[in-house]
């Protein structure tokens, strides 16, 4: 028998009860909807909770920092070895992360306390920088005095717009202490001239770039007094030369998110300490699976409650059509052919409760999307949150197993049929 | 081609005994009947209630199995096929009349022939050209697009008919099929399977306990009683 005409007949088996057969079926939509939406909302949050560190190509970064690597070797990171690091193989930039906090930043009679940030100009630190940029322009290769500034100090700046800035020159006053060949500090005191090139907007909750943050060029940011106080100090402590320190931390930024892993492995041969953000993004995602597990149950438990539901609708169908079942055996309906139309009508209602499933599960998440991104409103959030997220295979998968989920379910009342003595089938009325 | 058949033995039982248990109590249905029809014959079996006509039935068309003795149909033994052969002989060696019709009313008569057709196999257009053909010799191609309740008895019967034959079996078995209809409808029904015995050359079993119509279509008449064959009588003249 060909599968559509076996479609057919099914449908017009279910087509005579439309009552009970669409209850049977909203069961199922109930189950399915709920599994959609409860997996589309984990989705959703784990997909939140991951589109910064995405966005910014902060995956693609290594943080390197001296000290014991794992053959027990311990480099300094100086400049010779971020040169070392930025020619292996698969590296877009490796430059030293270097941060001062409390520089001074004036804008004529304006001023405001900021952290500046170092930044290799050669690339775009962030992966879709563009989007972050809510005026002007990157650093061009090239060490020029040029700034990005981040968008929460412009008020105190004085200006209005982050259009504004773009262009303007500022004065960076920084001081701090600088180690000379012995073991004294002295004190310094520089001002740069720095001309605004860009503004950035960045999410609070992505770390390593301050929310108060002036982005310089490395070259620039190592003229910063102070910078090296603190490893000098360090040096000092274990006895060393103040000289000659290098720097607490360097970024290196790989080209293919592939070679992360190979890469950090043969940075930590060289002697140095790797953290990457993989590896907490990878803690984020145990909790998200066990979250995803979790909700994904609940709303099977749904569907196989609406399972139940598609057994007994059959079930009865199949006490009902008795002399049906016998005609269709008399006339040379095999019991294979009764199992197949018993369990394409399952199928049938587990298809329609699928993509009902689907819509249900739609109409919950925009409504509850809605109703999220409404209260964060009313707390002044501008930002849409995505909170349900409907990749395609959750669909189809959601349509899938509540075909699958009925069709197992229309199993018993099919095999019944299937066993019906005709002679008593046909007798009965 | 008329009557009489041309002496090859098509349908044969030997010792055929059906059992039912009712309660504690056993009730035997068919007990020891032996029983031979010819090629394109017509045979009537007259009995009243109660006699097994229907039990008869049943076990030629392979849709009981007897407690014991053979059903030979074609020089196959029923008892010897398995589920699947046994399927595939409803499906193509036999076609079933019943008394109350047994349509399914939730389907048009076109559709009831087509639903019989789509499990022997055939659909399509092969499958509607039959369907049709059937309903004309029945005379209910008018009606090919009602459902069963909103026939006539007599149109009802017809439409059971075409499906029996609408897959061209070798034989027919008729189970009181004029049992629900009044005289005049029975009369056309019964006219109606006999043109189709002449016609196509079906093999017919009739069960009726109507002894002057079986005597007007049928080739040989034969008597159950209690579950046994008590003589018979051709009526070829």
């Amino acid at each position: 028998m060909r599968l559509w005409r076996l479609v057919i007949l099914a449908l017009g088996g279910l087509r005579r009860t439309p009552l009970r057969v669409g209850l049977t079926a909203l069961g199922v939509t109930i189950g399915s909807g709920a599994l959609v939406s409860m997996v589309a909302f984990a989705l959703g949050m784990q997909q939140m909770a991951e589109a910064p560190f995405e966005m910014l190509g902060l995956l693609n970064n290594i943080e390197v920092s001296p000290g014991e690597g794992n053959n027990g070797k311990t480099r300094t990171l100086d400049d010779a070895a971020i040169d070392e690091l930025a020619a292996l193989p698969g590296v877009e930039a490796a430059y030293p992360h270097i941060r001062a906090a409390g520089v001074k930043l004036f804008n004529g009679e304006k001023s405001a306390s900021a952290t500046a940030v170092g930044m290799a100009t050669q690339v775009p630190m962030l992966g879709e920088a563009d989007q972050l940029l809510l005026a002007g322009h990157f650093f061009d290769s090239g060490e020029k005095p040029e700034a990005l500034l981040s968008a929460a100090l412009l008020r105190d700046l004085g200006f209005e717009s982050p259009q504004q800035a773009v262009g303007t020159v500022l004065t960076l006053k920084a001081d701090g202490l600088a180690p000379t060949d012995t073991e004294t500090f002295a004190y310094e005191r520089k001002d740069f001239a720095i001309t605004v090139i860009g503004v950035y907007g960045m999410p609070r909750m992505v770390p390593g770039v301050g929310h108060r943050g002036v982005l310089v060029p490395v070259g620039l940011m190592k003229e910063i007094p102070g910078i090296r106080a603190s490893p000098a100090m360090a040096r000092l402590r274990a006895g060393k030369s103040a000289t000659g320190a290098g720097y607490e931390k360097a970024i290196v930024r790989v080209e293919h998110f592939a070679d992360l892993l190979p890469l950090e492995e043969r940075i930590r041969a060289m002697g140095f300490e790797t953290r990457t953000l993989l590896e907490r993004l990878d803690k984020m995602r145990t909790f998200f699976v066990v979250m995803d597990a979790l909700l994904a149950a609940v709303g099977t438990v749904a569907l196989v409650v609406a399972a139940l539901g598609v057994a007994n609708t059959l079930l009865m169908s199949v006490l009902e059509r008795y002399q049906e079942i016998g005609i269709y055996k008399a006339v040379g309906a095999s019991a294979g052919d009764l199992v197949a139309l018993f369990l394409a009508e399952a199928g049938l209602v587990g298809l329609l409760g699928g993509f009902g499933g689907l819509l249900l599960g739609w109409l919950v998440a925009w409504g509850l999307g809605t109703a999220v991104n409404l209260y964060a409103r009313s707390y002044g959030v501008t930002r849409t949150f995505d909170v349900f997220s409907f990749p395609l295979w959750l669909l189809a998968a959601t349509v899938a197993f509540s075909v699958v989920v009925s069709i197992v379910a229309g199993v018993y009342p099919a095999r019944r049929a299937a066993r019906l003595d005709p002679i008593r089938a046909l007798r009965r009325v | 081609m008329d009557g009489g058949g041309n002496g090859e033995v098509f349908l044969e039982t030997r010792g055929l005994v059906r059992e039912f248990r009712v309660g504690p109590s056993v009730v035997r249905a068919l007990d020891g009947l032996d029983l031979a029809v010819t090629r394109g014959e017509f045979l009537a079996v007259l009995g009243v209630s109660g006699s097994g006509k229907s039990t008869l039935l049943h076990l030629l068309g392979g849709l009981d199995t007897p407690t014991s003795g053979d059903v030979v149909v074609a020089g196959r033994d029923l008892a010897s096929l398995s589920p699947r052969e046994r399927t595939l002989y409803r499906r193509t060696g036999v076609g079933f009349v019943f008394q109350s019709y047994y349509l399914v009313p939730s389907l048009t008569a076109e559709e009831n022939l087509a639903v019989a057709l789509l499990f022997q196999g055939t659909y399509g257009p092969a499958g509607r050209r039959r369907a049709a053909e059937a309903l004309r010799r029945v005379g209910v191609e008018h009606r090919r697009t009602h459902r069963p309740s909103q026939l006539s008895g007599g149109e009802q019967q017809r439409v059971a008919i075409a499906r029996a034959i609408v897959h061209q079996p070798p034989l027919l078995l008729a189970d009181e099929p004029t049992g629900n209809l009044d005289r005049a409808t029975a009369e056309e029904v019964v006219m109606l399977l006999h043109g189709i015995h002449c016609d196509l050359g079906t093999t017919v079993v009739l069960v009726t306990h109507d002894r002057e119509m079986a005597e007007r279509v049928a080739d040989r008449i034969v008597h159950l009683r209690d579950g046994r064959l008590v003589g018979g009588e051709d009526t070829t003249p």
